[in-house]
């Protein structure tokens, strides 16, 4: 455990973590509002990190540790500036959410779990994140989602994110509203 | 009184027992994981499926709804449920897989599902042998498996701490590791990390898991999980034999199984009883196998000329006695221990009663403040209360020191306590005493004696122990002496290869039977041997006689600890163990 850097909530932070508190009956529920306070922080939540968090909720650090490890959303390294979660879970999985997992690992020469030498591009593989109807897809550091991929359209992706451009947010209507909307 | 249906047959049953655990009462045998009557239930293994439904009121008249024959109507539950998570309630009817090709059918997927990850390596696991999922596949589960891709690879022998080792990929994630350290130790160093088809418990970061308690989880992880590292790859279950004893290491005497192997001890398991230790035992407790091993004094000894000599038991019995007539009685002074038996102490103090010497001393090993309340006493010796009971006198060590080191003592006769070891006493101070020492070990004040008689150790006789709390429990043989048979003492277990082992078998020898008796044996043989027999057979004659002759003990039996878990002692429950 390195102790270069104290990672420490500052008294508006922990005030803010009060309200928190305050909101559930119980110890436990805080634990993931407050990892996610962490993280906008410190841009991660390193052991060190999750440790903070536990003892700022008197709480058992395994606990913690269990929490931060169950989403993919938690990141419990350093990631590169633009987190590429691309989702292998079933309905994406159908419909080649692999293809463009291993599309991108190639293009970017690395590993889903690695981040670039230049810090700019970490990729995972993540579970269902709830656009099943617009699969396959993937999110963007915890941001914006980006749906029906095709290598072509991964293409146009990585570039514009190249030049610190993040895609554009798309709507996409139900198919049952799709009518309603050409109608209207 | 309320009655419940199953599979048929009704039961009754009283208050609103958990279902899984009824079945279990009865005597019905019900696949399970994650259930463990000492813990919350998860119900997240699914294991315990049943078919459940109650019978239907009639809102109006209160009764129940009959159909067209007569019969109660009973809405069952759409699906199947865990009987962990189920309460009995009057009038319930269960079917098991017994009666119900759901139920059958319930078990065995769930079983295909929760081995569809297994690396079904039972043949080199540790558990293999008294693995629930183990016997559970062989009884409920499926004959094979459909899944035949590649199986999802984790961490495997990691060391979560000093004492345990995880493999995860055996792990089911029942989460009892979890919730012991939660619920039962309190440390909550363990929780399940990740998701789905790769979680597995593990510590925080940089943390270990160096609970005091931690080998609990090895015990109640119901695959392979989990191991000990010390045991380890050191024995087959179905080689060891299994007796029930007592952990003398601390004072709450907690209630253990002995495995042992070729007469020595592999392990030491807790052992249930509610009144003292529920299912556990602290980690220390467990080491306690090496005392038992190691170290051992075998055959008597005599200091002649200042060297240590081996000796014959004939000739021991006749320096003891020496000893004893050489001087005049107010110059021996006998020392109890609270770390031996009651029937030790007491047979003992008789002899030397019988020729006036007073009673014997004895100083407590209690450490304030190192207990924690639960099972770890503050006090290190298994039988203070025994001796305080038995009427012997208490002394704190100052005290202690000041009686051995006073020039009107010439002898000193011990029961095991190795009081230069404890600081006690010091070499000095027994200069110029002929120092008469009972002992199963080698330690600092053996080392000191001029007569050195090894006696049994608590794996090796019977006998019994008063607890802080006042309970007299006791062990019974589990390791063979060199006097001792397991086949002719009906009361020690034989395992299978104590059955048909032979000697020329290699996996027998004699070589770890200790040459030593039980201490009162010993003071019996001296007895007689001056004349005056006190006709003490085994050790059932000497609690017998003491039942007798002290109150605080009447009425008690070896029987009576058996059939009760121990016997609380009246007026010993309230006797707060505190350095004098
Ligand atoms: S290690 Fe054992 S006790 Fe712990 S969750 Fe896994 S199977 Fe259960
Ligand atoms: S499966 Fe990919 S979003 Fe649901
Ligand atoms: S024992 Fe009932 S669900 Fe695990």
């Amino acid at each position: 455990m390195s102790n270069e850097q104290q990672y420490t909530f500052s008294k508006e932070e922990l005030a803010e973590i009060e309200k928190i508190k305050a909101k559930y009956p119980d110890k436990k529920p805080p634990v993931m509002p407050v990892l996610w306070m962490a993280q906008e922080k410190f841009g991660h939540v390193e052991p060190e990190v999750q440790r903070l968090v536990a003892e700022t909720l008197d709480l058992p650090e395994a606990h913690v540790y269990g929490v931060a490890t169950f989403y993919t959303q938690y990141y419990k390294e350093k990631m590169g500036k633009y987190v590429l979660d691309v989702c292998t879970c079933l309905s994406c999985q159908i419909c080649g959410g692999y293809d463009i997992l291993h599309y991108l690992e190639e293009k970017l020469g690395i590993k889903a779990g690695e981040t670039t030498e230049d810090g700019k591009f970490s990729i995972q593989s993540v579970e269902c994140l709830g656009a099943c109807g617009y699969a396959p897809m993937m999110q963007i550091t915890n941001d914006v989602y980006c749906n029906h991929l095709t290598k072509e359209k991964v293409d146009t992706i990585l570039d514009d994110l190249k030049k610190d451009k993040l895609p554009e947010f798309e709507q996409i209507p139900f198919p049952q509203h799709q009518n309603e909307s050409s109608k209207s | 009184m309320p009655e419940i249906f199953i599979d048929d047959k009704r039961y009754e049953f009283e208050g609103s027992p958990v279902l899984l655990q009824f079945l279990l009462d009865v005597g019905l045998d019900h696949p399970f994981f994650c259930y463990h009557p000492s813990l919350s239930i998860p119900a997240n293994c699914r294991q315990c499926y049943v078919e459940v439904g109650t019978p239907v009121p009639n809102r109006e008249t209160g009764d129940y709804e009959l159909d067209e024959n007569g019969e109660r109507v009973i809405r069952f539950f759409p699906k199947l449920m865990p009987a962990c998570k189920m309460e009995a309630s009057d009038g319930m009817v269960v079917k098991t897989h017994r009666s119900s090709e759901l139920v059958k059918r319930g078990h065995k997927d769930v079983l295909e599902f929760i081995l569809m990850n297994h690396p079904l390596d039972c043949p080199i696991c540790d558990q293999a042998g008294e693995c629930p999922l183990q016997i559970q596949t062989y009884k409920y589960g499926p004959e094979g498996s459909r899944f035949e891709h590649k199986k999802v690879h984790k961490p495997k022998r990691i060391k979560l701490g000093p004492r345990v080792i995880l493999d995860a990929e055996r792990c089911i994630n029942c989460t009892r590791c979890v919730r012991f350290t939660e619920e039962i130790s309190q440390t909550h160093q363990l929780a399940i990390i990740s998701r789905g088809d790769k979680n597995y418990p593990a510590t925080a970061p940089g943390r270990e898991f160096d609970d005091p308690y931690s080998l609990n989880t090895v015990d109640i992880c119901p695959v392979g999980a989990l191991t000990s590292s010390d045991f380890r790859f050191k024995a087959r279950v179905w080689e060891m034999n299994q007796t029930p004893s007592i952990d003398v290491t601390n004072g709450k005497g907690a209630n253990i199984d002995i495995w042992t192997r070729d007469n020595l001890v592999m392990r030491i398991t807790p052992r249930f009883n509610p009144n003292v230790n529920d299912y556990w035992m602290p980690d220390f407790g467990r080491d306690d196998y090496r005392r038992m091993n190691e170290n051992r004094i075998s055959r008597p000894e005599v200091k002649v000329d200042d060297t240590r000599i081996k000796s014959s038991w004939h000739n021991a019995v006749l320096t003891f006695n020496e000893y004893l007539s050489g001087v005049n009685n107010k110059e021996i002074l006998g020392i109890g221990s609270a770390f031996s038996s009651v029937e030790d102490n007491y047979a003992l103090n008789k002899l030397l009663n019988r020729i006036g010497v007073s009673e014997l001393v004895f100083t407590p090993n209690i450490e304030e403040g190192s207990g924690d309340g639960f099972l770890i006493s503050d006090d290190k010796y298994p039988n203070t209360n025994g001796c305080r009971l038995l009427g012997l006198k208490e002394m704190n060590p100052a005290g202690l020191n000041k009686a051995i080191s006073a020039a009107s003592v010439k002898v000193v006769v011990m029961m095991e306590d190795d009081l230069v070891g404890r600081s006690v006493v010091t070499a000095e101070d027994l200069k110029d005493k002929k120092v008469i020492y009972f002992g199963s070990n080698n330690n600092e004040t053996s080392k000191l004696a001029d007569l050195v008689v090894p006696i049994t150790c608590s794996a090796e006789h019977t006998a019994s122990y008063v607890n802080v709390d006042g309970r007299i429990q006791r062990t019974i043989p589990a390791k063979e002496t060199l006097y001792t048979n397991r086949k002719l003492n009906l009361e020690m277990s034989v395992g299978r290869l104590d059955r048909y082992a032979t000697k020329y078998d290699n996996w027998s020898s004699d070589d770890n039977r200790i040459d030593c008796v039980p201490a009162w044996e010993f003071i019996e043989n001296a007895a007689e041997q001056s004349g005056q027999p006190f006709n003490f057979a085994d050790a059932r004659d000497v609690f017998e006689d003491l039942s007798k002759s002290i109150d605080a003990f009447s009425g008690i039996t070896y029987e009576r600890m058996d059939d009760e878990l121990g016997v609380v002692i009246a007026g010993s429950e309230k006797q707060k163990v505190t350095s004098a």
